[in-house]
């Protein structure tokens, strides 16, 4: 509960009102007095004041001053007149109550109107700061360009004078080539064979003096041009050159460095991958358990023509490693050759997505695997589907006679059975 | 910025629109005159000849070739005559009069493809020894002619038998302090850079910048090689110092990454060699000064001497078009005063002040 004050003292003249409200042993800051028209509060734990004023005063330019256990106000009338007592007398809580809303509303309004009309005048003078600095920058701005356009035209005058200058220099020769021809074609000959090597061109000169340019060209023309005999055309060689080689043959520009260095982690990855279960493979041999070896034994065998067993060292090796292209692609081969078109096509498949991403260096891998997943295909009569591949394996190498004359036949045999249905 | 303007401007004198793409642009030594070479949209060569008068280029002479013109050289050419060597799509090397264009002064087939660049030394006064033209095409070779000798090269770098090619993108002449003396440098499209040395007939070095070099060229062909500027693909650009050579090392160089796009072209300033510019796929020009380190050359731990390359400050630049600036040339008779073309069908006369000051 909050302590009451009800001692206070209050004197008033015409014009204002001064109340000297003690409160000891407190300390009171702005923020504890509430002032609105018609009310004051003073809250100040423990202490509370308050005072529904006779009449209406103006609180913007009432003030209170905090002094040593006590404050003491000056609240300015709105209207002067004497008011007959500090407070509204006789007010119930109902009517109490209300005026305190009252109060605290207008208080509110009041603040907000304050920070309204702030924002305004924010905005105008930020606005006027922009316009300023604008205009300033504009100023600058328009220097620069008279300084460059003031430079601009000297240059252009300075150019003329040289050019005029040139002028007169061509006309100068050619009346000294008149007067040449006047002298003989064989002199003229003579001249034009001369080599003009020793005389130097003023071009280490500044070109300060506009003069000089005109001096030093009079002196070419009509120096007596040096017999300097021209050498010999230099013996005939060649030199052999190599260009500096890449591990992949494009430069910089053409070549697709992040795919390729992606390619080659991928190759290096795949060599290392072990996939199989070691437990299965015990009683293998050492050379057995080399996807590498077992690769070439496949390739071997499929060489004699021993497919079968082709496709059991592929099979091994890949569950070795199931990340080598290389043995999808010769085990599908195989497949082919054993007709199982199914599998081939699996294999075929399975090796174009090991081999991306698609750089030079697999171009070979993945135009066999194209064909072969093509021929497969074409044995299933889906020529639809082997016409695609084909047509894959022509774009890496167009310049595949074979690819490009079966991809022919493909496409007659599906226009063939086009027309027959 | 106050200190800003001190620096070297940039400033558009003339901008010429053509009605075909232009590839090269060269000033005609000795005069206000500049020469535009390119393909026109029926897939002949075009040849222009412009004078600068007052703020615009006159048209003087237009002449059609058979095939598109890629690119042109007066380095070769007697300062009387001043004939322009050229090298076009088909492969053919030609040296024309301009007075007389109908006919070539000199021809022949030298490549199986199209020549991407050319390079003239021995004429304008400039240099010693006999004139002679350097080539380089896409079907991988260098050739080295010489005007008075008819069909065949006087030096022909190819590639050894059974080597694929690379396009030979950019060629240039230098150190031809003497009669004798004389390389060819030659840069690829693999980021290759090879420096002939034509009197012993010999790769003298090699090097490889991972990116294809577009455009090469020595400060001055006619002084013992000094520096080597190479520029590539993706927007960078090498210095070599080319006065020391290690045995292993080869040549100390100090790159720069700029424009953000390929750099086309780069061209020293005749008048001071130490200065250049260069131009790039997105529109624009920048100007660099290559400051000397405070030695050139130092010794390596096994004693043999190694060079130390210095830096490259960026002076100024500028954006001029969308489309790559694809050549660039500064007049040899007026500082500061350069061309350029770009893909956007417009040759751009520029005039650079305040080079004195740097």
């Amino acid at each position: 509960m909050p302590v009451w004050v009800r001692e206070y003292s209050w004197r008033q003249s015409a014009a204002a009102v001064f109340l000297s409200l003690p409160l000891r042993g407190v300390r009171v800051t702005a923020a504890n007095i509430f002032c609105t028209e018609r009310y004051l509060k003073v809250s100040v734990p423990p202490f509370l004041f308050e005072a529904n004023l006779y009449a209406s005063i103006d609180e913007t330019a009432s003030t209170a001053k905090i002094g040593d256990g006590v404050v003491f106000f000056t609240l300015y009338k709105k209207e002067a007149a004497m008011w007959d007592s500090l407070t509204v007398a006789h007010v119930n809580k109902e009517e109490l109550q209300y005026l305190r809303e009252n109060a605290v509303l207008k208080a509110h309004e009041k603040a907000k109107e304050e920070t309204e009309a702030k924002k305004v005048i924010k905005q105008e003078h930020r606005k006027y700061a922009l316009e300023a600095t604008m205009k300033l920058e504009e100023a600058e701005r328009k220097r620069i360009e008279d300084l460059k356009e003031q430079e601009r035209q000297k240059v252009t005058k300075d150019l003329e004078l040289w050019r005029s200058q040139q002028e007169d220099v061509e006309k100068q020769k050619r009346v000294q080539k008149e007067g040449e021809q006047h002298k003989g074609v064989e002199q003229l000959k003579e001249k034009k064979k001369e080599k003009i090597s020793k005389t130097r061109i003023p071009n280490e000169e500044t070109s300060k003096t506009r003069l000089k340019p005109t001096k030093g060209s009079c002196s070419i023309f009509s120096e007596n041009l040096k017999e300097e005999p021209l050498p010999a055309p230099r013996s005939a060689g060649t030199i052999t050159i190599n260009f500096t080689p890449r591990v992949f043959p494009t430069a910089l520009r053409e070549s697709r460095v992040a795919e390729e260095e992606e390619w080659l982690q991928k190759q290096a990855e795949a060599r290392r991958t072990i996939s199989a279960d070691l437990s299965e493979l015990e009683d293998l041999k050492e050379e057995e358990r080399n996807p590498d070896w077992l690769k070439d034994k496949g390739n071997k065998m499929f060489a004699t023509g021993d497919y079968l067993a082709a496709v059991n060292a592929y099979n091994l090796a890949v569950r070795l490693n199931n990340k080598l292209p290389v043995l999808y692609l010769n085990r599908a081969a195989c497949h082919l050759k054993l007709r199982n078109l199914h599998k081939a096509i699996e294999d075929s498949s399975k090796a174009l997505e090991l081999l991306t991403p698609p750089v030079p260096d697999n171009e070979n891998a993945r135009v066999k695997a194209y064909v072969r997943r093509g021929t497969a295909f074409c044995q299933l009569e889906l020529y639809a589907e082997g016409l695609q591949d084909y047509e894959a394996a022509l774009k890496i190498n167009p310049k595949n006679e074979t690819i490009k004359e079966d991809a022919e036949k493909i496409r007659h045999i599906i226009q063939g059975t086009m027309q027959n249905s | 910025t106050v200190a800003g303007l001190e620096r070297p401007q940039l400033v558009a004198h003339v901008q010429q629109p053509l009605s075909y793409t232009v590839f090269d642009c060269k000033w005609v030594p000795r005069s206000a005159r500049l020469l535009c070479l390119g393909s026109a949209a029926r897939g002949s060569g075009v040849l222009q000849l412009y004078e600068l008068r007052g703020g615009r280029l006159a048209l003087l002479q237009e002449v059609e070739k058979a095939k598109p013109l890629k690119c042109g050289t007066f380095g070769a050419a007697a300062l009387q005559q001043r004939f322009l060597a050229t090298g076009d799509f088909g492969g053919s090397l030609s040296v024309w009069n301009l007075e007389a264009p109908e006919i070539p002064v000199y021809s022949v087939k030298g490549h199986k493809e199209i020549i991407n660049s050319i390079d003239g030394v021995g004429g304008l006064g400039i240099g010693e020894g006999a004139p002679e033209i350097v080539t380089g095409s896409r079907d991988g070779t260098v050739k080295v002619w010489d005007p008075r000798q008819k069909d065949t090269p006087v030096a022909n770098m190819e590639p050894a038998q059974g080597e694929s090619k690379r396009d030979c993108w950019t060629v240039a002449f230098g150190n031809a302090y003497n009669q004798e003396e004389r390389v060819v440098c030659a840069g690829y499209d693999n980021g290759d850079i090879k420096l002939f040395d034509l009197k012993t007939m010999s790769l003298r070095w090699e090097t490889n910048i991972k990116n294809g070099v577009c455009s090469l060229e020595f400060d001055r062909k006619d002084v013992n090689m000094n520096k080597l500027v190479a520029t590539s693909l993706e927007g960078k650009f090498h210095v070599f110092d080319m006065r020391t050579q290690h045995p292993t090392k080869g040549f100390a160089s100090v790159s720069e990454k700029a424009h953000k796009s390929t750099i086309w072209q780069v061209r020293h300033l005749p008048q001071n060699r130490d200065i250049f510019m260069t131009s790039g796929g997105a529109g624009n020009l920048h100007l660099w000064k290559y400051e000397y380190p405070a030695q050139r050359s130092k010794k390596d731990s096994e004693g043999a001497e190694m060079g130390v390359a210095g830096s490259v400050s960026l002076l100024q630049n500028v954006t001029l078009s969308t489309q790559p600036i694809s050549s660039l040339d500064w007049s040899p008779d007026k500082k500061g005063l350069c061309v350029c073309g770009a893909f956007d069908q417009t040759v751009r006369v520029l005039i650079v002040t305040k080079l004195n000051k740097v």
